[in-house]
């Protein structure tokens, strides 16, 4: 387990959902049409304090993980408001505790902006894949646009001790893993997005 | 580009007040006695300085990278000009504020622009 993200994390958990709320609600539209991709067994990584089990479409099978105990304490209550299947795990990425080949779709939200080495995950996340197997994600990542790139590298270092990193080239590391990109789609400028991509069959 | 009220009203708030509060500080903070371009970076980072204590009122109300990123540029902007502004005094108190102000609102449809050039589109 990786110490200093866990505890990062689990500080974050006391004012994570104060700073959540103005994303979340602007986000919505956009998190409900990816998730109503949602099909078979479901691996749903980083559900932090579970903002975003109210998009996740009724009826499906789903794993939650997350490397903060008092992130997940705080899903806990809508986990189980959840109608569905819906299994909270502490557990980092990049120590999985699942058989290979297991799941059928990996879901991420604001996640590989604060897993520390975002290939590796990406990778260990694609063995848990079944052949063909489908990744979505919604991502905030770094920008090929002046002066928005340069803004997010000056705020990067400023953000990083408490929160995510904003200069990720996330669609390139999601490539790195492995995956074949099915669509990108920008959200906000190039800088919030939506990935799909699928693990060789 | 952002379609709902809310979230509209947010933008233009948050935005124009960080304007308005950034050229208010470089103004406070230069001398006229001051080097232009030191005028310049001391406003600038002021602006940034601020605008990073008031992001997460704005963040929770009203979205992450949609605000932080021209929340921050108008900082930086608005910082820098009325830095400058500070050494020359060309206008009173009530055109800084109402330039900050300005310069809120200019950064915001530059970037509603440049996002609606960029949306949906497959990168």
């Amino acid at each position: 387990m990786d110490e200093s993200t866990l505890r990062k994390w689990d500080f974050a958990a006391g004012f994570y959902d104060l700073l959540a709320c103005g994303p979340e609600r602007r986000w919505a539209p956009e998190k409900r049409k990816l998730f109503a991709n949602m099909h078979g067994k479901v691996l749903f990584v980083a559900v932090g304090t579970g903002q975003d089990i109210r998009f996740f479409p009724p009826g499906r099978d789903i794993v939650g993980i997350d490397i903060s105990p008092r992130m997940l304490a705080k899903a806990g209550p809508r986990a189980a408001n959840y109608a569905g299947l819906l299994d909270l795990q502490v557990m980092d990425v990049h120590q999985l505790e699942f058989p290979d080949h297991s799941f059928d779709q990996v879901v991420t939200s604001c996640t590989f902006c604060s897993v520390p080495d975002p290939v590796a995950g990406l990778a260990a996340l694609r063995r848990m894949l079944k052949k063909g197997g489908m990744l979505y994600m919604f991502e905030h990542t770094g920008s090929h646009v002046f002066p928005f790139n340069l803004m997010l590298d000056v705020m990067t270092p400023i953000w990083r001790p408490i929160g995510p990193e904003m200069n990720r080239d996330t669609v390139a590391n999601v490539e790195k893993a492995g995956y074949e990109i099915r669509q990108v789609n920008n959200i906000y400028l190039d800088v919030v997005k939506t990935i799909i991509a699928a693990s060789p069959a | 580009m952002e379609r709902r009220f809310y979230f509209l009203a947010g933008d233009v708030l948050s935005n124009a007040l960080v304007g308005i509060a950034s050229a208010w500080l470089a103004t406070v903070i230069v001398d006229p006695s001051w080097h232009m371009y030191a005028a310049m970076l001391a406003g600038m980072a002021a602006g940034m300085g601020l605008a990073l204590a008031l992001l997460p009122l704005f963040v929770g109300l009203f979205g992450a990278m949609e605000v932080m990123l021209p929340v921050m540029l108008t900082a930086m902007t608005a910082g820098m000009l009325f830095g400058m502004e500070g050494v020359m005094h060309w206008l009173s108190t009530p055109g800084e504020l109402l330039g900050g102000g300005m310069i809120g609102l200019l950064v915001l449809l530059l970037t509603y622009g440049v996002d609606a050039g960029m949306r949906g589109r497959n990168a």
